[in-house]
């Protein structure tokens, strides 16, 4: 592959808690491992692009993370992408987004069905501050920081992205988002893959299906075990 | 408990904690009074003329230019050191006097119209701040708008440039809404009042459902923050009855020109994304210091970085220092800026000659850290 495009979905609407940094990330990570990378947005306003390699939502207030869902149904692109192989990770309202259903501005709204999860209403107490959580994929405890109200539960078909070592996850403490495929979705902010480049990696890795080689940016490294004791 | 003898209490509390912790005493005595008498920013806050001011950014420097206009009209009382919770309000009503201009937090703010019934309030902006904390930018301004209409005898003066405002004022009895002219909102792709995608252009924004500020009853020319806060200090204070008073805007910026390590420092607060574009694109030197924490009011989570443009630092010699250096280090690195880490401001400053000038973005606590030094 001759170059990996990277689309960021939505993001004056899914910015909110700084998810956009993925898509840097991303792009960075792959130019440093000698593969050229292009960031493409993707406003509420326009169709999403069917050549996508690599895909990603973030999280978002309501209002905006129902825009976002209803510009989503306007068309199927992210759908054939992602039958075709394409990557998409999905952080907090846009792992909601993706999965069946999920609460916005106190109704129930149906997903897009991505995953087989439901997000519901939390209770009173809000989920935020730092989650570590083992991902079995990596093999790997990542760490991000949390900020929502929603709790997730996992359907019978769906697996967990990560399971909870400290914080909340998808609200129970114990599992943190959801993984079927090349689809990711998760509540980390960090952005999570400034604060793990392994799973920028990873992502990379299913993109390209190819291996990268093991050179290491040391800031990255460094980065990356500091914010492990955050 | 009766008012006079919580008052008492609250006032040696606050006779001790200066003494024997050595604190600024602007925050017990007013968390003292208010354990001992829930009621009191209600009880003294009656034969007072109180105006309000509220806003992500700004606070301090705004409250503290309306304070000057205000005390033209009679004896005031400020909360002018930042210290702005209901503690806060409550240490500053503890003084008597004819007229209060308090500078209160966003959270806090429907609280203190409640119970103050201020004559004025002015509102100066909302965007993402803290989230930890506020967690939504719209959960807030709704909690405004709330607290808004239930205040029919209040003025609201209000920068409706900004949507959080234009919604939260947009049934207000009595208002006076500004406008700049119109500028971005890095937070407004949805209105505020119907949840639909927000329609901007050059001039600003409108909605279907009506919000807009295109019909605000004052129009000012655009300008810099400390610009336009100083333009609603002079609308609220000529509201209380003040004469105008022409502000240098470069002493409304909250920055202190200070010598570090012998070197000459202009140190700059920033602390969301708001205030760290007005900084960075204001940056006038080639050599530049940023400090950042991540302590409770610096806000814990840092993922916001990503939200700000840092090209106004290419080219420059920036040099990172603060609890998490490495978070500013790391999100400059993968936007092609360079730059030293360092561990703390006096091994920062250790990059410079002292004939050197610099400026330091410095986090809130970073900020009064580096000032008091």
């Amino acid at each position: 592959m001759s170059n990996i495009r990277i689309i960021r979905i939505h993001n004056e609407l899914l910015g909110t808690y700084g998810d956009q940094g993925n898509a840097e990330v991303l792009a960075f990570r792959a130019k440093f491992h000698g593969i050229a990378a292009t960031i493409t947005d993707v406003t509420y306003e326009q169709s999403i692009p069917r050549n996508g390699n690599i895909y990603l939502l973030g999280g978002a207030e309501d209002s905006a993370q129902l825009l976002s869902l209803e510009a989503l149904r306007r068309e199927n692109n992210l759908q054939e992408a992602i039958a075709d192989g394409a990557v998409l990770l999905a952080v907090c309202a846009g792992f909601q987004i993706i999965g069946q259903s999920f609460w916005a501005n106190g109704a129930k709204v149906e997903g897009l069905g991505l995953l087989d999860v439901e997000s519901n209403p939390g209770g009173k107490k809000r989920c935020v501050g730092e989650v570590k959580a083992r991902c079995s994929i990596l093999n790997l405890e990542l760490n991000g920081f949390e900020n929502h109200s929603g709790t997730t539960t996992l359907g019978s078909s769906a697996q967990a992205f990560a399971k909870v070592s400290s914080g909340y996850g998808n609200g129970d403490g114990k599992s943190d988002g959801a993984v079927l495929g090349n689809v990711f979705g998760t509540y980390m902010h960090g952005p999570i893959l400034a604060r793990n480049p392994q799973l920028a990696d990873l992502l990379l890795t299913r993109a390209t299906a190819r291996p990268f080689s093991q050179i290491e940016d040391p800031l990255a490294s460094s980065y990356a075990s500091i914010a492990r004791k955050y | 408990m009766r008012l006079n003898f919580s008052l008492r209490i609250a006032a040696l509390a606050g006779f001790l904690s200066k003494k024997i912790l050595r604190r600024s005493g602007e925050t017990i005595p007013g968390k003292v009074l208010l354990t001992l008498y829930p009621k009191a920013l209600i009880a003294l806050s009656k034969n007072r003329k109180i105006v309000l001011v509220s806003g992500t950014n700004g606070k301090t420097s705004t409250t503290r230019a309306l304070a000057q206009l205000i005390s033209q009209c009679g004896t005031t009382v400020t909360n002018n050191s930042g210290s702005n919770l209901d503690r806060g309000s409550a240490t500053t009503l503890m003084k008597s006097s004819e007229y209060a201009v308090l500078e209160v937090d966003e959270l806090y703010l429907p609280r203190l119209i409640a119970e103050t019934t201020p004559c004025a309030v002015v509102l100066l902006n909302l965007s993402r701040d803290q989230l930890h904390r506020m967690h939504e930018v719209k959960k807030v301004a709704q909690r405004w708008k709330n607290a808004v209409d239930t205040a029919p005898d209040t003025i609201f003066i209000g920068d409706v440039d900004d949507p959080f405002i234009a919604f939260a004022l947009s049934d207000a009895q009595k208002k006076i809404c500004v406008s700049f002219g119109g500028r971005h909102h890095s937070d407004g792709a949805v209105c505020p009042g119907c949840g639909k995608y927000l329609q901007w252009n050059s001039s600003g924004f409108s909605c279907a459902c009506g919000l807009t500020n295109a019909k605000a009853e004052v129009n000012r020319n655009p300008g810099s923050a400390a610009y336009r806060n100083a333009e609603l200090a002079n609308i609220a204070g000529a509201q209380m009855g003040a004469p105008e008073i022409i502000f240098d805007t470069k002493n409304l910026e909250r920055a202190v020109e200070k010598k570090i390590s012998g070197i000459s420092s202009s140190i700059r607060l920033v602390k969301n994304p708001a205030s760290w574009s007005e900084a960075l694109a204001g940056l006038k030197s080639a050599n530049v210091v940023l400090i950042l924490n991540a302590r409770e009011v610096d806000g814990i989570d840092t993922s916001w970085l990503w939200d700000v443009s840092f090209e106004a630092l290419r080219g420059k010699k920036v040099v990172v220092c603060g609890e998490r250096a490495i978070d500013m280090a790391y999100r400059l690195h993968v936007a092609g800026i360079n730059s030293v880490l360092e561990k703390n401001s006096a091994s920062a400053f250790s990059h410079f000659a002292s004939t050197d000038k610099v400026e330091v973005l410095a986090a809130y606590t970073a900020f009064f850290g580096l000032v008091a030094s």
